[in-house]
């Protein structure tokens, strides 16, 4: 590999930005698409995907990534032509256009794997690279000659496509309108500021451009911001949104008609009232900012982590005053501040983990994308409802589930729904009904149904198949279903593969997430699938050792160093009941031995000689060793924590499935030591608080 | 009117507890166990993604510990919000107890059995053992000497 440093430590922020462009940039494809079928113009959508390559083009030629930087290349170019004809693109440039953002996709993933990207497929450029000329035959020859107020449309500030777009409104018999909008503090206390305008505006009708005004030109404020927009709204409603005067809207349409000879020029810049910063506020980030801050997961997780050292300390000083109201001190308002610090405590954690939640319409924004896909490779007619609601999700499971559903969706338009031909043939309307609805239930879990109208599970065929009896109750079924490796069909597809996928679904849902699937299904009428998630999950990076023959975890964060024991090196003090020290960097360290904490040998026969390596952990301050067999590897966990009283001990923080479908125990190594040395001496060091 | 039984075999004594506290039954292949768990816990098991306790029926009952087979179940039970398993030998028969054969347990039994058994069922020539689930799982919680 040729990566460069600086490469690897761009490349986070590089894939998550061209992750991002690339949903908006599908979600504006898919607009376009919709606009080319039905023959219309879809200049916003064009410009924002024109946009949207642009900025995957500069960056990935920041990054290097050369296969990438072709594709968009050739998508921008032509996308720049079809948003100069006014954002028309003729019905074949958007396969290839799809095909282009799904091969850039592709690389992303690629790169995010730690591989390198692999080079452009010829032939995708060669077509993305012909369609230049043809979105310039598409563009449409200027139907009605319409003039717009240069000085109210600020004629010299419009690029040809923003006036294209204006004047193109008012051919069709829209309406053009400038609307000043003058920030103030007290419209701002309302609410009312130059974001909510846009957002407000933007449902009225088409903003083409947002300009700042200043001086004399903003109408005796200081500042202003003229609107120029395409709408159906009059007047009234547009002043409305805006927070009525001193706002002002003004038609965009000369009212000379002799004008009309001369094409619009643009004016002596003198007479132009002065915009100021114009280019930097047509930047997609302002609009799409809108309140709206991305940051690194790892950021949030870390501010987790902070949180967590806050409550252990306050664990700490709840065992101190509690010490001290033994001794008879005055203690009352100690503790009435910690109660205070408790609630506050449990308030930070709740808004840290807020930050954590994705919308759930977000997360599901491909799946559009991927239904036309599927209509095309099937030759399935296919209406996807998306029923999904306000929603919200924590990120990581949300990342989780995505697959799942994914999965879903596809085995739901490749096998359940038939061919038009046969629908119609059963009696059903020849477009098939995949539905997904979304509800967040009260216990903190989400509910999603993924319903079909399909043919239904064939009972005998996936008994058949798995060489099994034919199962009784629509549970037995679905554990067939989900059977590692089973297939119904024949021949692999390029969409669903052999059909494989419940036994991953399935793997996601109950086991990664601890959340529960379950299917009916009616023959001839449909399948739905519903799976019940939590609505969050603890996410921890984890240290996996095996001792005494068994695995187990504990949190990197925890473990402050990882040493070689040499067991010939170990001082045994005598009378230390089998505690030996070992020496680290001139100091004596403590060093237990795991196996006899954990129960897992009697006492007598236990030794640290066992033990090849040690994590050090901090107990109350003082480095310990733990002495383990061995080290198998770090990896991120979903820490489930014990609920039930039975199994709630000292020193384990919950379990997790290493994906062998038991329970791993995840350990808190410095409480597991706490727990035991107050066991094996039945009293408090001096200087020790035990509760 | 008769109440559908889970009927399970420990040690060569048959025991049953009402079905509809009876959520599923699982085959065992081993616990992951918890130190400093009650002496009757023999572990965590994953169950559908749900990470439950198991209590060791053997032990529990003062038993000799058995081997375990194929025929090993666990007799998953809820008990109100808490989801808890029950390790026995075997576990096959569903059946429908009719009220009238169930008889407070003899003294002696009641006993022995630590007021595990509430009741006894006569089915036939067979005697059943209805278990007091709740008192069988309990609520001890582990050495709660330790600092949590």
């Amino acid at each position: 590999m040729t990566t460069s440093v600086e490469f690897a430590e761009f490349l986070p922020a590089y894939l998550a930005e061209v992750d991002e462009l690339l949903a908006s940039a599908q979600r504006d494809l898919l607009a376009v698409e919709e606009a080319v079928r039905r023959g219309a113009a879809q200049p916003r959508a064009v410009r924002e995907l024109f946009r949207a390559l642009h900025t995957i083009k500069g960056l990935s030629a920041m990054v290097d990534v050369e296969p990438i930087v072709s594709v968009a290349h050739w998508m921008e170019t032509s996308l720049r032509l079809a948003d100069q004809a006014g954002g028309r693109l003729p019905e074949s440039s958007v396969e290839p256009l799809v095909e282009g953002l799904r091969a850039i996709e592709q690389r992303v993933r690629q790169l995010g794997a730690g591989k390198p990207a692999s080079p452009a497929p010829a032939n995708l450029l060669e077509r993305l690279e012909a369609l230049g000329p043809h979105v310039l035959e598409a563009a449409p020859p200027q139907p009605r000659r319409v003039v717009l107020d240069a000085e109210a449309a600020f004629a010299s500030k419009l690029a040809p496509s923003e006036r294209g777009q204006l004047e193109a409104g008012l051919a069709a018999g829209q309406r053009a309108v400038r609307l000043d909008f003058v920030p103030s503090a007290g419209r701002a206390a309302q609410g009312l500021t130059i974001n909510t305008v846009r957002e407000r505006v933007a449902k009225l009708g088409d903003i083409v451009k947002v300009l700042p005004l200043s001086g004399a030109a903003a109408g005796g404020a200081s500042l202003a911001f003229a609107l120029l927009l395409i709408t159906s709204s009059d007047d009234a409603a547009l002043l409305d949104a805006v927070g009525g005067a001193p706002a002002t809207v003004r038609s965009l349409e000369a009212d000379a008609p002799e004008e009309a000879a001369v094409p619009l020029a643009p004016l002596p810049p003198t007479a132009v009232p002065v915009a100021v910063a114009e280019e930097e506020m047509e930047e997609p980030e302002v609009r799409r900012g809108g309140g709206l801050l991305r940051v690194e997961v790892s950021r949030l997780d870390e501010a987790m982590e902070w949180l967590a050292a806050l409550v252990v300390n306050r664990s700490r000083l709840t065992r101190a005053v509690t010490a001290l109201t033994a001794t008879g001190a005055p203690t009352r308002e100690l503790t009435a501040i910690l109660q205070e610090n408790g609630r506050q405590l449990r308030d930070l954690r709740s808004a840290i983990l807020r930050l954590r939640m994705v919308r759930v319409g977000d997360v599901l924004e491909r799946l559009p994308l991927l239904v036309r896909g599927l209509r095309r490779t099937t030759g399935k007619s296919v209406r996807l409802e998306l029923d999904v609601g306000d929603a919200e999700l924590d990120k990581a499971v949300a990342d989780r589930l995505l697959p799942a559903l994914v999965h879903l969706v596809r085995n739901a338009v490749d096998h359940a729904l038939e061919l038009p031909e046969e629908r119609v043939a059963a009696g059903k309307p020849p477009e098939g009904l995949v539905h997904l609805g979304c509800h967040a239930r009260s216990s903190g879990q989400l509910e999603i149904t993924l319903r079909d109208d399909g043919r239904g599970v064939d009972a005998k065929a996936v008994a058949k198949a798995a060489n099994a009896p034919v199962p009784e109750s629509v549970d037995g079924l679905l554990d067939l279903l989900c059977r590692p490796g089973l297939s119904t069909r024949q021949e692999a597809t390029s969409t669903s593969g052999r059909g494989m996928g419940m036994d991953i679904v399935r793997r996601i849902v109950v086991e990664q997430l601890g959340g529960e699937l379950r299917m009916e299904t009616r023959k001839g009428a449909g399948t739905t699938f519903t799976l019940r998630v939590p609505l969050t999950v603890t996410l921890v990076d984890a240290i996996v050792f095996e001792c005494a023959g068994l695995k187990y975890a504990v949190a990197v964060g925890t473990v402050e160093e990882l040493i070689d024991v040499d067991a010939l090196r170990v001082v045994r003090p005598a009378g230390a009941d089998g505690l030996g020290l070992v020496e680290r960097r001139g100091a004596a360290v403590p060093l237990l031995s795991l196996e006899r904490l954990l129960g897992r040998t009697a006492p007598a026969q236990a030794g640290v000689s066992r033990g090849a390596k040690a994590l050090i952990v901090r107990q109350r301050g003082e480095p310990v060793a733990f002495a383990v067999d061995r080290l198998l590897g770090q990896q991120e966990i979903v820490l489930r924590p014990l609920e039930d009283p039975l199994v709630r001990v000292p020193g384990v923080a919950g379990a997790t499935d290493l994906g062998d479908g038991k329970p791993t125990l995840v350990l808190d190594l410095g409480a597991l030591g706490a727990a035991h040395g107050v066991r094996r001496k039945g009293a408090a060091r001096p200087g020790e608080w035990v509760s | 009117m008769s109440v559908l039984h889970v009927l399970f075999k420990v040690d060569g004594t048959e025991y049953a507890m009402p079905a509809a506290d009876v959520v599923q039954m699982e085959s065992f292949s081993g616990a992951t166990p918890v130190p400093g768990a009650p002496a009757h816990v023999a572990g965590l098991v994953q169950v559908r993604g749900r990470v439950i306790p198991v209590v060791d029926a053997r032990t529990r009952f003062g038993l000799p510990p058995g081997t375990r087979s194929l025929d090993s179940r666990v007799v998953v039970g809820q008990l109100g919000e808490r989801t808890v398993g029950l390790l026995v030998d075997s576990a096959r028969e569903v059946l429908k107890l009719d009220p009238r054969t169930i008889q407070p347990p003899p003294p002696m039994v009641v006993e022995g059995a630590k007021g595990f058994v509430k009741a006894v069922a006569q089915v036939g020539p067979r005697l059943v053992m209805l278990i007091d689930f709740p008192r069988v799982v309990g609520e001890e919680t582990a050495n709660v000497d330790g600092q949590r």
